[in-house]
C-alpha cells in the first residue's frame, strides 16, 4: 500500500513538472545537443551541415574578428560589471540615507530601464549624433568640439559610449539595493553610531558587508549580460552605413553574422559553446572569489 | 521599516545628498524628456533645432504632436497598428501561459514529494545561467523543423512550457504558504489540482502578478527573438518595427522615429506607475515575503 | 511586506482605481489584439497575391511603390505587395532556409554569388524566354553582376537589376576656383588628384584643418576599392586566391595613408568627426566645403538637392594611376541593386512576370531616375539623360558602360573578405600598421577563409562550382 502510494505521489509529481520538462528539451537541450553537433559541421543554412571535425574550433585561434569580438566583450564586461555595480551601489545609498522624495529619485533612476532596448537604441544615436546630438550641442556650448560617440574611429569613444548606455540601465540594480539596505538591522547602525562612525564609514563598514549576498547574485546577472550583448551595438550597426562598424562587432554580433549572414551556422554553433563555458568558468571565478567577501546572515 | 532607526544625516550631508539625487535623476531622465521633446518637433527643427527642447516656435508643439504621432501610427508602409496589435498577441498568449505552466509546475516543485526533485530543481536553476544567444542559432533550426519560421509561434508556444525564473520565484512563494491549509482540503477530498486552482492560487495573486508583469516586459523590450524569427513584415513586432525607420543612407525622420520610440515606451511607463510595488517585489524576491 | 496603509479608505480608492486602470489596459490590450487590424496577407479577388521584400523606405520606397502600382494596374491576374524590411539580406536568408519565402526579394549585387552557390534562388534560364534577361540589354559593368555559377558549375543568370549606382567623384567647383584651379578641368590622374589637393587644403597655422582637399574617408564607405584605381584586383576567382597585397594594392594603400600623413593623423580624425556619419544633412563633408573632392556614387545628388541645392558642383570619374589614364574607358565601381526570385516560391512565373516588367526601358529609367541613378541599360533614352536630375548622371553611365568597370569580387565569402579590409585599412588610414605588413595580414586572414569554403565547396559538392582548381 505504502509503496504504491509512493509511486503515485512520484508519478503526480512528475506529471507537475512535465510542462518544465517538455519544454527543456524541446527547446533548450535539443536545440543544445543539435548546436552541439553542429559545432563540428560546416552549415551554410540553405545546405545540409558537412562534417569538419574540429575544423570550427581551430579557426578561431586564427581568426582575427574572433579575438577582437571577443576581447572586445570581455573588456566591456570586465568595465561595464564593477562600473554599474559601484555606481548602483552609490546611488542606492544615497537614496537610503532618509532623504525627502526619495522615492522620485529612485522612480527617475528606474525609468530608463523601462524603455525598450530597440528604442533606446534609437534614443542613443540620436543622443550621440555627432553633429545634431544633445549631447555633442551641450558640449559645444562650453566649447568642447564632441566625439563621434558610438561610430568614432577611436575604439574607446565607442566603448565608453556603449558602457554609458550600460549605465543608464543600472536601475533595476539600484532598487534591488535599495531593499537590501532596507532590511539591514538598525540595531548595526546604532552599534557604528557607537563607534563614532560617519555615514560614509556606516556604509562601508556596516551596509556593504551586510548586503554583499545581493551584491554577489547581482554581479553575476550583470555579468551574464555583459558577455551576452547584442541589442544595441546591434541597432547602431544597423543604422551605420559603409562598413565602419568594427568597433559595434561583439561578441554574440559577430555570432549573429556568422549564423544569418555569412551563412557560416557551425561556426556561430562553435562560438555559442565558446560563450557558454566562458560564462560558465567566469561565474565560477565570481562566486570562488567572493567567498571571503560575501557574508551571510547566520550561516 | 528597521532602516528607519537610522540617525538623519546632518543639513550639510543632506543637502549634499539632495543635490546629488538630483543631478543623478535628471542625468538619467534627460535621454527620455530629450525623445519626448524631439517627437514634439518639426522634422527640420528636431534636425538643426539645436539644444532647446521645446519646438521653435514653442507653440507649434501640440501642433507637431498632432502630427507626428498620427503619421506614425497611419504611415503605409511602416504599419505600427499591425506591429501593435502583433506584440500584443504574443504577449496575451505568452502571459497566460508563463503563468499558468510555471504555477503548475511551481506547484509539482513545492507541494509534491518524488524522486528525483532535488535534482530536477538544480537543472532548473542551472538553465538560468545559459545566455540566450548560446542556443539562438539552434533554436532557429529547431523552428523551421516544426515549420514555425514565419509565424509567431517562436514568441510565445514556449513559454506555455514555464520559465525557470518564474518557477523558482513561485515555489518560493507557494513554499511560504502554510502546507496545513492544503492538507485540510485533501482531507475533504480535494485532488492536487483542487488544491493549486482552490487554495494556491488566489492566495498568490502578487507572485503571479510579479511574474505577469515581468513576462509581459521581456515579451515587450524582446528584439532578438523577433529579429530571427520573425520573417514578414506583417509579423513584426513593436520593437522590430522601429528598426524600419532608420534608413541607412536615407535621413532618417528623427522626430518621427522618437514619436514612435515614445509611442512604445508609454504603455510600460503607466504599467510603472500603476503598479509600482509589484515592479519592486519582482526585482527584489525578499520582497515576497509575507 | 504589511501595507496596513491600504485600510485608509482614501488608500483602498486609490488601490481600487488602479487596478480598474490595469484591468482597463490588459482588456484593452487583449481587445487590440483579438480585433486590432491584420496585415492583409491575402488580398484582393482571387488574383495572386506576390510579397516583394525591399530595403528601399522614404523616397525611394514610394518611387517603386509607384512601379509597384503601375504593374499592378497593368493586368488582373497578379497583385504584389511592397514590404519594406530592414537588413533585408539576413531576412531573405533566414526565410529561405526557413522554408517561407517571399515572392521576389530586393538584395545587394554581392549576394548574387552566395545565394546561387547555395540554391537559395531560382535561375531565371529555365523561364519564359521572353521574359529571360539578355545580355545585350544590359551595361557592359552589370551583366556580369546577373550571371554566376550554380553549384554544378554551370554559369546562369539569377537576378534583375533593380536600379545601379556606379562610384564616380564629386567636386565643389567654387573651392576649386578659390584655390585657382580651373573648376572644368578635375583631376584625372591620382598624380593630378594630390597636386590638386594640396591647394584645395586648408590648414590653420596651428594644423587645425579647414579643408580638405581630397578624403578617402568622407564617406569612407568603400575602403576596398583604392587598389583598383591602381590596377589592382583583391580576387582572383579561377585560382581562388587573394591578392590583398598585390603591388598595384600596395601602392594605393601608400597612397592613402600618404594623404592622412599629409593632413596629420590625429588632427584628420579629430576634422572628420566633425562630419562623420553627416552623409544624409546639410553637414555632408562635400556640402559643408569641407572636403573638396568625394568619391560617391550618384544619390549623392539628392543630398545635395535636399540640403544645398545651390551647391556648384561637378562630377567627374575616380581618377587612376597615371599608367591607366584612357579617358575613353573610365574605371569605377559598379553596383547594381537586383531582383531574385527565392527557393520555394509558390508561384515562379507571376514572380518572373513581375521582375520581367521592372527591366522595361521605361519602368527602369523612370525608377534609377526618381532615385538619382544611373541607367543600367545598354539602350538610354535622351529624356532620361535630358530630365535627370543628377547633373553628372552621364558620368555615371559611361562607367556602366565602361568596360574599365569593376564589381566586388564575385565569392560567395566577399562579406567576409570585405569585413576584413573594413576592418584592416582604417589602421593603414591611422598609421597604427603600415600598409605592406597589414595588407600582408590582411591577406592571410582572407586567403585562410577561402581556402576553407573551397575546401568545404569540394567535399560538399566532389568538385568546386567555377572555382577551376578541383576541375
Amino acid at each position: 500500500m505504502r509503496s504504491h502510494a509512493m509511486l503515485r505521489e512520484n508519478a503526480m509529481g512528475w506529471l507537475w513538472i512535465s510542462p518544465w520538462i517538455v519544454g527543456f528539451l524541446a527547446f533548450l537541450l535539443v536545440p543544445m545537443v543539435l548546436s552541439f553537433y553542429y559545432s563540428f559541421t560546416d552549415y551554410p543554412l540553405m545546405e545540409p551541415p558537412l562534417w569538419v571535425g574540429m575544423g570550427n574550433y581551430l579557426r578561431m585561434f586564427g581568426d582575427d574578428k574572433f579575438i577582437s569580438s571577443a576581447g572586445r566583450t570581455l573588456v566591456y564586461a570586465a568595465l561595464a560589471v564593477p562600473l554599474s555595480t559601484v555606481v548602483a551601489l552609490v546611488i542606492a545609498g544615497l537614496l537610503s540615507t532618509r532623504v525627502r522624495l526619495a522615492g522620485i529619485y529612485q522612480a527617475a533612476v528606474f525609468i530608463p530601464t523601462l524603455v525598450p532596448m530597440a528604442a533606446s537604441g534609437m534614443v542613443w544615436l540620436w543622443l550621440f549624433n555627432a553633429q545634431y546630438g544633445f549631447i555633442n550641442l551641450l558640449l559645444a556650448k562650453v566649447g568642447i568640439q564632441g566625439p563621434g560617440w558610438f561610430t568614432d574611429a577611436r575604439p574607446a569613444w565607442s566603448m565608453a559610449s556603449i558602457l554609458i548606455v550600460g549605465l543608464w540601465g543600472v536601475g533595476q540594480a539600484v532598487v534591488v539595493y535599495v531593499a537590501a539596505m532596507h532590511e539591514v538591522p538598525g540595531s548595526l547602525y546604532e552599534a557604528a553610531d557607537l563607534d563614532g562612525m560617519g555615514p560614509v564609514r556606516k556604509f562601508l563598514n556596516v551596509t556593504l558587508p551586510m548586503i554583499s549576498p545581493v551584491i554577489l547574485l547581482n554581479v553575476v546577472t550583470l555579468l551574464i549580460g555583459a558577455v551576452q550583448l547584442f541589442t544595441v551595438p546591434f541597432i547602431v550597426r544597423a543604422a551605420t552605413p559603409g562598413g565602419q562598424t568594427s568597433t559595434m562587432t561583439f561578441y554574440s554580433v559577430y555570432m549573429f553574422d556568422n549564423a544569418f549572414v555569412y551563412g557560416q551556422m557551425g561556426y556561430a554553433c562553435a562560438m555559442a559553446w565558446v560563450q557558454l563555458v566562458v560564462v560558465l568558468i567566469l561565474t565560477g571565478l565570481t562566486f570562488l572569489a567572493s567567498k571571503k567577501l560575501v557574508h551571510y546572515r547566520g550561516a | 521599516m528597521k532602516s528607519e532607526q537610522r540617525k538623519p544625516l546632518s543639513l550639510s550631508g543632506t543637502i549634499l545628498v539632495t543635490v546629488s539625487l538630483v543631478v543623478i535623476a535628471a542625468m538619467f531622465l534627460t535621454p527620455v524628456v530629450w525623445m519626448a521633446c524631439t517627437s514634439m518637433k518639426s522634422p527640420t527643427d528636431a534636425a538643426q533645432g539645436g539644444i532647446s527642447p521645446l519646438p521653435n516656435p514653442a507653440s507649434a508643439a501640440l501642433e507637431n504632436i498632432v502630427h507626428n504621432y498620427p503619421e506614425v501610427w497611419n504611415d503605409p508602409s511602416i504599419t505600427f497598428p499591425i506591429y501593435l496589435r502583433n506584440t500584443l498577441i504574443i504577449a496575451v498568449l505568452s502571459v497566460t501561459g508563463m503563468v499558468l505552466s510555471s504555477a503548475v509546475v511551481a506547484y509539482g516543485f513545492a507541494r509534491l514529494n518524488f524522486k528525483g526533485r532535488g535534482p530536477m530543481f538544480v537543472v532548473v536553476l542551472a538553465t538560468m545561467m545559459i545566455p540566450f544567444p548560446v542556443v539562438m542559432a539552434p533554436l532557429y533550426l529547431v523552428f523551421r523543423e516544426l515549420g514555425w519560421i514565419g509565424t509567431l509561434r517562436p514568441l510565445w508556444v514556449p513559454a506555455w512550457f514555464g520559465g525557470a525564473f518564474n518557477i523558482f520565484l513561485l515555489r518560493q512563494f507557494f513554499m511560504g504558504i502554510p502546507k496545513e491549509l492544503d492538507e485540510a482540503a485533501r482531507i475533504d477530498g480535494c485532488s492536487h489540482f483542487g488544491v493549486f486552482w482552490r487554495i494556491i492560487l488566489p492566495l498568490s495573486k502578487p507572485a503571479l502578478a510579479v511574474v505577469a508583469l515581468f513576462h509581459f516586459m521581456y515579451v515587450w523590450n524582446d528584439f532578438l527573438g523577433p529579429l530571427i524569427f520573425l520573417t514578414h513584415r506583417d509579423d513584426f513586432t513593436l520593437a522590430l518595427g522601429l528598426q524600419l525607420y532608420q534608413s541607412k543612407a536615407g535621413n532618417t525622420p528623427w522626430n518621427l522615429l522618437m514619436a514612435a520610440s515614445t509611442m512604445v515606451t508609454i504603455p510600460v511607463l503607466v504599467l510603472y506607475v500603476l503598479a509600482q510595488r509589484t515592479f519592486v517585489q519582482g526585482m527584489s524576491a525578499d520582497g515576497l515575503k509575507e | 511586506m504589511s501595507v496596513p496603509d491600504d485600510t485608509r479608505p482614501t488608500h483602498a480608492a486609490l488601490r481600487f482605481t488602479r487596478r480598474a486602470a490595469i484591468g482597463a489596459m490588459v482588456a484593452g490590450g487583449a481587445g487590440f489584439a483579438l480585433f486590432g487590424p491584420r496585415g492583409a496577407k491575402e488580398a484582393s479577388g482571387g488574383r495572386i497575391v506576390l510579397d516583394y521584400w525591399e530595403k528601399w523606405t522614404g523616397h525611394e520606397g514610394r518611387a517603386m511603390q509607384g512601379v509597384i502600382d503601375r504593374f499592378n494596374d497593368s493586368q488582373s491576374r497578379i497583385f504584389v505587395r511592397y514590404l519594406v524590411t530592414a537588413g533585408v539580406d539576413q531576412k531573405a536568408m533566414i526565410a529561405i532556409s526557413g522554408g517561407n519565402p517571399p515572392d521576389v526579394v530586393g538584395l545587394y549585387n554581392y549576394n548574387v554569388p552566395g545565394f546561387a552557390e547555395t540554391g537559395g534562388i531560382l535561375p531565371l534560364d529555365g523561364f519564359d524566354s521572353a521574359l529571360v534577361p539578355r545580355q545585350e540589354q544590359y551595361a557592359a559593368g552589370v551583366w556580369p553582376i546577373l550571371r554566376h555559377p550554380d553549384s554544378s558549375g554551370v554559369e546562369r543568370t539569377w537576378a534583375v537589376p533593380n536600379t545601379g549606382g556606379t562610384l564616380a567623384m564629386y567636386y565643389n567647383r567654387s573651392a576649386f576656383r578659390e584655390a585657382g584651379l580651373d573648376p572644368d578641368r578635375p583631376p584625372r590622374t591620382i598624380g593630378e588628384l594630390d597636386e590638386m589637393s594640396r591647394k584645395l587644403d586648408v590648414i590653420d597655422g596651428d594644423g587645425t584643418i579647414r579643408r580638405a582637399g581630397f578624403l578617402h574617408t568622407e564617406p569612407g564607405w568603400w575602403s576596398w576599392v583604392w587598389g583598383y584605381h591602381y590596377g589592382g584586383r583583391l580576387y582572383d576567382r579561377p585560382s581562388n586566391t587573394a591578392s590583398f597585397d598585390a603591388p598595384q594594392n600596395l601602392r594605393a594603400y601608400e597612397w592613402l595613408a600618404s594623404t592622412s600623413a599629409r593632413l596629420g593623423p590625429p588632427r584628420v580624425e579629430t576634422f572628420k568627426s566633425g562630419f562623420a556619419n553627416a552623409y544624409s544633412s546639410a553637414l555632408n563633408g562635400l556640402l559643408d566645403g569641407k572636403v573638396a573632392m568625394v568619391m560617391q556614387g550618384p544619390w549623392l545628388a539628392n543630398v545635395i538637392a535636399a540640403f544645398k541645392p545651390d551647391l556648384d558642383y561637378a562630377v567627374a570619374p575616380v581618377p587612376v594611376s597615371d599608367e591607366l589614364l584612357d579617358p575613353a574607358s573610365p574605371i569605377g565601381l559598379v553596383e547594381s541593386d537586383i531582383l531574385v526570385i527565392p527557393r520555394g516560391v509558390r508561384h515562379p512565373e507571376a514572380s518572373m512576370e513581375f521582375i520581367a516588367y521592372t527591366q522595361r526601358q521605361d519602368v527602369s529609367e523612370t525608377l534609377a531616375r526618381a532615385h538619382f541613378k544611373n541607367s543600367v541599360m545598354t539602350q538610354i533614352s535622351a529624356e532620361f539623360v535630358r530630365d535627370h536630375p543628377n547633373r553628372g548622371i552621364g558620368v555615371h553611365n559611361a562607367i556602366a558602360k565602361s568596360p574599365r568597370g569593376f564589381l566586388a569580387p564575385r565569392s560567395r565569402d566577399w562579406l567576409q573578405l570585405k569585413q576584413i579590409l573594413d576592418d584592416g585599412v582604417p589602421q593603414i588610414w591611422n598609421h597604427t600598421i603600415q600598409a605592406p605588413t597589414q595588407l600582408a595580414a590582411m591577406n592571410r586572414q582572407a586567403q585562410a577563409v577561402l581556402d576553407r569554403s573551397l575546401d568545404v565547396t569540394r567535399r560538399r559538392h566532389g568538385a568546386a562550382p567555377g572555382k577551376g582548381v578541383a576541375r
